[in-house]
């Protein structure tokens, strides 16, 4: 039965929808659940269908007119073929549009005449041709999950699987757009929305470029319309040049070029019956206005207001740009039920919260000045979960409404006096701890200064500071959800009584030293509870080099991973190749004041950071060694190592494949050290190249290998996790330090001129 | 460096863990700002350079490239080119050029080469291939040791005659433990690097005044009662002895000064340490930022409204930025600064002009206490056309000041002594961390007289107190058109008076 029902009742919708959406235009604000009465509403109309653009408004409140698009630009923006077809028609092209048809009472053929001069003028007054030049790089399925998820459904029809719209009275229709615009031209006009509607009634939602694509390929579809493009005849032009005029474009358009319009008879004069409000518009604008709309005009014009209180100023402003749609305030305003299933979220846990913008309510007394500016004119939003997105409805357009919203929104005030110097750290103290998950453990729901909660990723707490006012948060805290209604956070001070253990139960400040402690921004200690993640960099296909301090490396030291797992650290103060271990690459310490530190991702074979090379100048004189420096002895006793034993790192550069050679010099000898790592036989082998350029024949030593070493054959040498085979070369073998720990010293014969020498080592473990 | 040689790994072990996770041990309040952010925001305006979501520009260095395009040097170590900037509707896009590099906080270019200063050294970073991504990165100097915690390196541009220079932070921010930590460098032409002055202490931004001369920023801390813009006195030394240790390594530099002794002021002390150069521009601290960082001179033609010639710096704490002139009087620099736009959206670590004149601002907000809520961010101040009443500039006399405003001030308020509120203060010169204003006068305003033009009024004072900074407080001073100024303070640092 209930089935049965539902098929029948469809298309009976549908037959209404269209029939009123043909009959008149739709203010999206008015069909939601706004505050106003009829006479509002009839003042509402009077301005957003900007009739007092041409009829002063005086008498009704300073009301000003919405202006419709700027038309400078928009024979380069809209299809010329359309154009015509609006100019002629309005209602015809765009069934709920809210432009009148101003040549009401004219024949077709009149229509078509005036239309094509105008659209000639139009055109001409561009900077370049519409264009429709192939298709755009958009994804439709981006585009539609962007379309529903975004907003843009708050005030224009959503679309059933198929792209087509579904019934949606009070909605605008977008079913027009392949016939107005180019795939290029649409996006454009998402991207910057207020270039073309300065009204800001179509919000700017910052989109990026990408995003404008997909949405235009998924809102025009294959449809694109092909129209030809137009040759503006000159005459044509400036015939329409002169209708611009005689119907007074400019009232309601800019147009560069174009000085203001004429003023028509002042509303206070208007007789009802007659003109657009007559029931047969004919030489007037026709609005094609409903009976409601007609009569509340009508009420609006019999009862002229003079002052309007500031409440009322809210309620029209939030009305007129349809925050309602989105918004509750008071009783008034919110999410219809038909909106509601396209409020979504990523974190479902929160409960509407998290997938409803939140209410305006007292949100003049919510929001510091600041940031309200920042929320309404810059775009700035802190809930990242939910899908909705605040756009910007522009600057010029809703500059009043702050000052609005906080002369009328109080709550009772209370002020957090700064704590004496020596009470703070105690104070902050109770305030990390609350928050955590030993206190009240906020951080189960919230995220903090960046970094995740373990349970549901709410609003980051650490933003409270910066965009909250005192009172309000006091309030707030101290019962939630009288402020918000069914929000999931509880009352954490029922009763009034706060925790026991701390700052003496006080609840009152409980509540200020969790503020005390969010006023430390960014510098807040981390309360117990959340964990910082700590970041991996990984070697994809190509050679990853990344320079930072690290235990294995020293301070200027080089992490090179290769791709398939095998990488080594270089230590550039030494030119030491200092480390080799397999697997993942690095860690780095980029969380805090972290300045990229580097570590291994798994247990390197280490080497020593020793300058390696050196002329030795006879077998028993003793290495130089790294001077060292430890916590008594902090200051280096040798600041020019190993520079005052000739070595100077150049750099490195990368081949084809981004494998670093490193350049260094030992006194007048040129060195260029590259490794490669090679798979061979299920082996992790290192082979290296010691490639010298040398201005004369001489020596020099390179300390290859240090610890407990063990001779395997003439070439091929051992360290418990490490085995080293050289291609050539004189091996002094001889003990080194405690332990029984050695040293592997190989003199290298260098000939005037260019050599290289080659090492292998190859990973144990 | 040199810690990690084998025989004293445990100790060090537990420090690098310290280092790598740099989680601060300790939080810090960040300081209320002027208030003044709902104002400010019709006549400069902040417009946010979107970076794509995959993307993190901790953003340290910028360099405009002569193809407009804006190389920015990140604490990553990336170095990204940006074009799109000073799009109406900024939509960037971001190329990275290069990257591993470890912590870029100086970026300069010249014949296709770009200058990035490291904390490791001075590199060349090239394209060789032309592939669009570097290839070649070669040492320029790497003539500074760099062994701990906290050892920044800050990078200039290049000046006339082709030189560089570098600032290099104390260790671990108290200490001078590896080689010239706490010294400015000369990098020349020829890549000699030569130790310039000594005594920095966490040094950020380096580079010229509006005059041309080379300045750089220091942070509040030991004998630093508050930031500071600073003089580079070729053999000078900016305060902080503990560098002393590195003369024997520079030649040039002659003998280390004398010890200053804790306690006194520098007014005093630099007759007795002669190579002290005192502190030009004075930072009441949270007044006028916590940490300033990077500094620019606004040479762009009054495209950034009327502060041409004047340089604008960044703090990273209260994410805002300020104002400063100066002028040299008897030989030494000083000057003023201004509060001029608060409100960014992170910690600024640097400024730079674009193209079009707009200031480009960046950096994060990441270890160290900010008042901005992102974790990093790249945002560009514009002028909206509209003038703000502002005090121009202050600049001393015999006996006073003159004061500049942007707009014609009315006679009613202009012309009465009780709207100068004058008053001065000067910091202790010590070892401790930072220190409170002490000495506080109030001078006597004996004369005020307007310039015909309105724009200008030169104050009598009944005395000028050298080694003072002369706050300003012009609360209730009014425009022609009856507007308050958009930012009521100024305070100029007064070193020497000029001689009549």
């Amino acid at each position: 039965m209930r089935l049965f029902s539902a098929i029948l009742v469809l298309p009976f919708c549908l037959a209404i929808s269209s029939l009123v959406a043909v009959a008149a235009p739709v203010v999206p604000g008015l069909h939601g659940k706004h505050p106003l009465n009829e006479a509002q509403v009839g003042r509402i109309l009077l301005s957003e269908l900007n009739c007092v653009a041409c009829h002063h408004g005086d008498g009704h409140g300073g009301l000003a007119a919405k202006g419709g698009p700027d038309l400078s630009e928009v024979g380069r923006r809209v299809s010329p073929h359309y154009l015509s077809r609006f100019i002629a028609d309005p209602a015809k092209a765009q069934p709920d549009v809210t432009m009148p048809d101003l040549l009401s009472g004219k024949s077709e053929e009149e229509r078509a005449e005036v239309a094509e001069a105008i659209t000639h003028f139009l055109v001409g007054k561009a900077s370049g041709p519409f264009s429709q030049t192939g298709e755009l790089d958009g994804d439709a399925g981006a585009g539609r999950k962007l379309f529903h998820e975004i907003g843009c459904v708050a005030c224009h029809a959503p679309r059933d699987e198929r792209g087509k719209e579904l019934p949606s009275p009070g909605l605008r229709s977008l079913a027009h757009l392949p016939q107005k615009y180019s795939h290029g031209s649409l996006s454009d006009f998402l991207f910057s929305p207020h270039q073309a509607r300065p009204s800001g009634r179509m919000p700017d939602f910052q989109l990026s470029r990408e995003e404008t694509r997909h949405l235009s390929v998924y809102l025009m579809g294959a449809g694109a319309e092909v129209s030809k493009p137009l040759q503006v005849r000159k005459d044509l032009a400036q015939k329409g040049g002169a209708y611009f005029k005689q119907y007074n474009c400019v009232s309601c358009h800019a147009m560069k070029g174009e000085l203001k319009g004429k003023q028509s008879v002042a509303l206070a004069k208007l007789r009802p019956e007659h003109g657009c409000l007559s029931m047969n518009p004919r030489n007037v604008p026709d609005f094609n206005f409903s009976g409601t709309q007609r009569k509340a005009i009508v009420h609006a014009l019999a009862k002229p207001k003079e002052k309007v209180s500031t409440k009322e100023r809210i309620e029209l402003a939030l009305t007129r740009f349809n925050c309602i749609a989105c918004h509750s305030r008071e009783a008034y305003g919110g999410p219809s039920k038909g909106l509601l299933p396209y409020l979504g979220t990523s974190q479902e846990g929160l409960g509407n919260e998290a997938r409803m913008p939140p209410p305006l309510t007292l949100v003049g007394a919510k929001l510091k000045p600041n940031w309200m500016n920042k929320v309404l004119f810059d775009g700035e939003s802190v809930r990242p979960y939910m899908h909705t997105r605040m756009p910007k409805f522009g600057e010029d357009n809703l500059r009043f409404l702050p000052g609005l919203l906080a002369e009328v929104d109080k709550v009772e005030p209370m002020a957090f006096p700064e704590p004496p110097r020596k009470e703070r750290g105690k104070i902050r103290q109770v305030g990390t701890q609350l928050v955590g998950d030993k206190g009240l453990n906020c951080i189960a729901c919230h995220n903090f200064n960046g970094k995740e909660s373990p349970g549901f990723k709410g609003l980051d707490l650490i933003t409270s500071y910066e965009r909250l006012q005192p009172s309000w948060f006091y309030a707030f805290m101290r019962n939630p959800a009288a402020l918000r209604p069914g929000i999931v956070m509880p009352n954490y001070w029922a009763g009034g009584k706060g925790r026991p253990d701390v700052l003496e139960g006080d609840a009152a400040a409980q509540v200020w030293s969790i503020w005390h402690y969010f006023s430390y921004g960014q510098g807040a200690h981390t309360p117990s509870g959340i964990h910082s993640p700590g970041s991996s960099l990984e070697v994809d296909d190509v050679v990853r080099t990344y320079r930072g301090r690290s235990r294995i490396a020293g301070y200027r030291g080089i992490a090179v991973g290769f791709p398939g797992g095998l990488n080594y650290a270089f230590n550039a103060e030494t030119g030491a190749l200092s480390g080799i271990w397999r697997g993942e690459f690095v860690s780095v310490g980029w969380g805090g004041q972290g300045a990229g530190s580097f570590n291994p991702k798994s247990r390197p074979v280490s080497l020593a950071q020793d300058l390696p090379l050196y002329a030795l100048p006879n077998d028993k004189a003793a290495w130089p060694l790294l001077p060292m420096m430890n916590k008594e002895n902090p200051v280096n006793p040798d600041p020019l190592y190993p520079k005052n034993h000739g070595y100077q790192f150049q750099g490195y550069s990368f081949d084809d494949a981004f494998v670093p050679t490193f350049s260094y010099r030992i006194g007048n000898i040129e060195v260029e050290d590259v490794s490669l790592a090679v798979a061979k036989d299920d082996k992790a082998i290192l082979k290296r190249t010691l490639s010298f350029d040398s201005g004369q024949a001489g020596s020099l030593h390179l300390r290859a290998l240090v610890g407990k070493i063990e001779t395997v054959s003439k070439t091929t040498y051992q360290t418990p996790d490490l085995q080293l085979t050289l291609s050539q070369g004189t091996v002094l073998l001889r003990p080194f330090g405690a332990n029984g720990n050695q040293e592997l010293l190989l003199k290298l014969a260098l000939p005037k001129g260019k050599s290289q020498w080659n090492l292998e080592y190859e990973l144990l473990r | 460096m040199n810690f990690f040689a084998r025989r004293h790994l445990p100790a060090l072990t537990c420090w690098l863990i310290g280092i790598a996770s740099g989680v601060p041990s300790w939080a810090e309040e960040v300081g209320d700002m002027w208030g003044t952010a709902v104002r400010e925001r019709e006549y400069y305006r902040i417009v946010n350079i979107p970076i794509s979501k995959d993307l993190v520009v901790e953003a340290g260095a910028f360099v405009t490239l002569p193809d407009k395009r804006i190389a920015v040097g990140t604490r990553r170590g990336d170095l990204y080119l940006v074009d799109g900037v000073d799009e109406e509707k900024p939509s960037p896009r971001y190329h990275l050029f290069a990257s591993g590099m470890d912590e870029i906080f100086g970026l300069a270019y010249k014949d296709g080469a770009f200058y990035v200063s490291q904390s490791c050294e001075l590199t060349r970073v090239t394209d060789r291939n032309g592939d669009g991504k570097a290839d070649r990165f070669e040492v320029v100097s790497d003539a500074w040791g760099y062994a701990n915690y906290h050892e920044y390196a800050f990078g200039s541009k290049f000046d006339p005659q082709g030189n560089l220079y570098v600032a290099l932070g104390l260790s671990a921010s108290y200490h001078s433990r590896a080689l010239f930590r706490g010294w400015a460098m000369k990098i020349t032409p020829e890549g000699k690097t030569i130790p310039i002055a000594s005594g920095l202490r966490s040094p950020g931004g380096i580079g010229p005044n509006e005059h041309g001369a080379l300045f750089y920023i220091e942070s509040q801390g030991p004998w630093n009662s508050s930031c500071s813009l600073k003089f580079v006195k070729q053999g000078g030394f900016m305060g902080h002895p503990i560098s002393y240790n590195w003369y024997k390594f520079a030649p040039g530099m002659g003998s280390p000064p004398a010890q200053p002794e804790s306690g006194g002021r520098i007014v005093t002390e630099k007759e007795r340490v002669k190579k002290l150069v005192p502190y030009a521009v004075i930072f009441p601290y949270i007044r006028m930022g916590r940490s300033i960082t990077g500094f620019v001179v606004n040479r762009t033609k009054g495209k950034f409204g009327p502060f041409e010639n004047q340089m604008f710096l960044g703090d990273y704490t209260q994410s805002i930025v300020m104002r400063a002139t100066t002028e040299k009087v008897n030989g030494v620099w000083q000057g003023a600064c201004y509060p001029f736009r608060e409100g960014l959206s992170t910690g600024i670590l640097n400024v730079e002009f674009t193209p079009e004149g707009n200031l480009l601002c960046g950096g994060t907000n990441r270890g160290w206490p900010v008042r901005g809520i992102k974790p990093f961010a790249l945002e560009r101040l514009e002028w909206t056309g509209r003038m703000p009443f502002e005090i121009e500039r202050v600049t001393i006399t015999p006996k006073g000041f003159d004061l500049r405003f942007t707009k014609p001030v009315d006679s009613v308020t202009g012309d009465d002594l009780k709207t100068y509120k004058v008053s001065t203060f000067t910091h202790i010169y010590h070892a401790g961390y930072g220190g409170p204003e002490v000495d506080q006068t109030t001078p006597v305003v004996k004369a005020v007289k307007l310039s015909p033009d309105g724009l200008g009024a030169t104050l009598e004072l009944g005395e000028l107190k050298r080694g003072h900074v002369h706050e300003f407080d012009l609360g209730a001073l009014r425009s022609r058109d009856k507007e308050a100024l958009l930012h009521r303070h100024a305070y100029y640092t007064v070193n020497e008076v000029p001689a009549e």
